[in-house]
């Protein structure tokens, strides 16, 4: 895992560094459900999501977007995610378990992922996103 | 202050043109000098790129609670020509129709001090926080009466008094709704959630009236020393948010179809008259009204728990007025002397209309509009009322808030909810929320002072102070 939060005033701010692209989906996935319930998250139930979009960047953002629908629509909170780029198609299996208002109830509701700011850069090191979630 | 703005007057300052590439008009913000000090630079660059959207009219605008946000800056308003200007959801926000509202109670402080059995009651009667489901079955049908007819659908279906509409902006509700645009993803997050609170920043508290600057207008608003009030922060819950998505998504397309330039994706916008702008205005038309119908929810809710608790008349309890902070609106204002419709965005700011504007109702006519500024959990809340000077300079409009100046990640880091609730304790301020994170991401000390931020309004003259409440309880979110 490796994101942190960097200081934003009114929303959360999460830079992400991983070593793929898919690892840097999967790690500012994780983020989001960790800002949301915790880090308190187990599996047990599987849910796949597929996505595509215009550009990498939209790819990130309607993939995340799914996840807060999903969450929320089939009272889902989820511990891993699977995720697969081919192009700018997007297959997650991701694997939850039922919301539970006594472990998951320490996180804030996000009520948007934004654009403002995001950008996915590459460079030898590996991929680098910041991105912003409306809390 | 920041280098490249230049002051204007003793609270306003202006970011001239070329601050960033393709501005149109300048931006102008009104703050005082040691707000000033803690200004941050992203939120002048976000003013700056507002600027630079197309049919934008005199200036883009930014409240004394202004800063950094997604899109426009939080606190930011624009006013833009239906012929040549753009709609966009970074002028609105994800929360549309995120708002407050204020009711009145015949009772005193001695009624609630200390009686944490009515905090109590209250927090499990409206449900808070992540995950929360309303109590209420929402029929397909009703949500769309809640989206087609607002705070009206809920007094209609029982939830409320006739009386309740008139002092709600707009009568509670947008006529432009349209529910086709919003999708089904949207509706099916609507349904299980109305008459929930949400989280983050949302909030009801109980607070009592200890300070009246305006007695006329806090006559007319209904409003007198001691006297106990309950005010409700929340918007349109998960519809809302889906909308923002979902029409997020097909305005970046538009930007592109028509040959918009963007300094901001999130600034994602179309023409007004484009089958895209309409079809976006009319979704969000639909989730402010449902916003407005939450937000009678809950009040219903609250006034049947006081009614239970102290033995009173539902009918004692009247709203002095909801107001919406993210919205997006078409309104007449006066332009260089004609009256003219414009659409004006407010992302995190209020509507301020003064005495004689006609869309209010006939006993707030010469007072002007009842703004309501929340302060924090541990700080004063404020009545103020809209003014002419608000019309001239803002499209009428004033500051929603505190304005926030510590980020949620120090907050965290450097608050401990437990504390804090203890603090607040001992100044007689009981404080419920769904975990100690809430209270420390919305302690008192990560906002700025309400008091001063209402001050600079008030001397620029955009709204004027009523009267100033404290907090007794609070249920956060």
């Amino acid at each position: 895992m490796s994101y942190e939060e960097i200081p934003h005033t009114a929303d959360v701010k999460i830079r992400v560094r991983s070593a793929t692209l898919e690892a840097l989906f999967s790690d500012a996935f994780a983020a989001l459900m960790e800002v949301l319930y915790g880090p308190d998250r187990k599996g047990g139930h599987r849910h796949v999501i597929t996505i595509s979009s215009d550009d990498t960047e939209s790819l990130l953002r309607d993939f995340l977007s799914e996840v807060l629908f999903v969450s929320e629509v089939d009272g889902l909170v989820f511990a891993r995610a699977e995720i697969r780029i081919d192009g700018l198609n997007l297959t997650a299996h991701m694997d939850g378990e039922p919301f539970d208002r006594q472990r998951h109830s320490s996180g804030t509701e996000v009520k948007g992922i934004s654009y403002s700011g995001l950008a996915i850069t590459h460079d030898a090191n590996g991929y680098m996103l910041d991105i912003l979630f409306d809390v | 202050m920041i280098d490249g703005v230049l002051r204007t007057g003793a609270n306003e300052w202006e970011i001239p043109m070329g601050y960033v590439p393709g501005m149109r008009v300048p931006g102008r913000f009104f703050l005082s000098e040691s707000l000033g000090r803690i200004l941050e630079p992203g939120a002048v660059q976000q003013l700056a790129n507002v600027a630079t959207l197309p049919g934008i009219i005199h200036h883009a605008l930014g409240m004394p609670d202004i800063h950094w946000g997604y899109g426009f800056p939080i606190g930011g308003v624009a006013a833009f020509s239906i012929e040549e200007g753009i709609i966009s959801p970074g002028g609105v926000g994800f929360d549309i129709n995120c708002g407050v509202r204020l009711f009145t109670t015949p009772l005193v402080h001695k009624d609630i001090a200390g009686r944490r059995d009515l905090i109590d009651d209250l927090f499990s009667t409206v449900p808070t926080g992540v995950g929360a489901k309303g109590s209420l079955k929402v029929s397909p049908k009703a949500l769309d009466g809640m989206m087609v007819k607002g705070a009206r659908w809920a007094v209609e279906a029982g939830y409320g008094m006739p009386g309740d509409l008139a002092r709600c902006e707009d009568s509670g509700f947008m006529k432009e709704a349209d529910t086709r645009a919003v999708s089904a993803k949207a509706k099916q997050r609507g349904g299980p959630q109305g008459g929930t609170l949400g989280s983050g920043n949302h909030f009801l508290e109980m607070q009592v009236v200890n300070e009246i600057f305006d007695p006329v207008a806090a006559k007319a608003f209904g409003l007198s020393i001691g006297q106990v009030c309950c005010m409700i922060h929340c918007g349109s819950r998960g519809l809302g948010h889906q909308v923002c998505t979902d029409h997020l998504k097909v305005l970046e397309q538009a930007t592109r179809k028509y040959h918009i330039t963007l300094p901001d994706r999130q600034l994602a916008c179309a023409p007004i008259t484009s089958p895209e702008g309409k079809e976006y205005f009319g979704a969000m038309a639909a989730s402010a009204n449902y916003a407005w119908a939450n937000r009678q929810l809950i009040m219903d809710a609250a006034r049947k728990v006081l009614a239970k608790t102290y033995s009173i008349d539902y009918g004692d309890m009247p709203l002095v007025y909801d107001v919406a902070h993210n919205v997006a609106k078409f309104e007449e204002h006066s332009l260089d002397g004609r009256r003219e419709t414009v659409c004006v965005h407010r992302k995190g700011a209020t509507r301020a209309f003064g005495p004689g504007t006609s869309v209010l109702p006939p006993d707030l006519i010469s007072t002007g509009q009842p703004v309501i500024i929340p302060g924090s959990m541990g700080t004063s809340s404020y009545i103020l009322r809209g003014t002419h000077t608000a019309m001239e300079k803002t499209f009428g409009s004033t500051c929603h808030g505190a304005g926030r100046i510590m980020s949620r990640s120090q907050a965290k880091k450097k608050l401990i909810g437990k504390d804090i609730a203890a603090g607040l304790l001992k100044e007689g301020i009981i404080v419920r929320a769904p975990n100690e994170n809430a209270i420390a991401d919305e302690a008192p000390g990560v906002y700025k002072p309400s008091d001063e931020v209402v001050n600079v309004v008030h001397e620029v003259g955009i709204s004027r102070l009523v009267a100033r409440l404290s907090p007794v309880g609070v249920i956060k979110g």
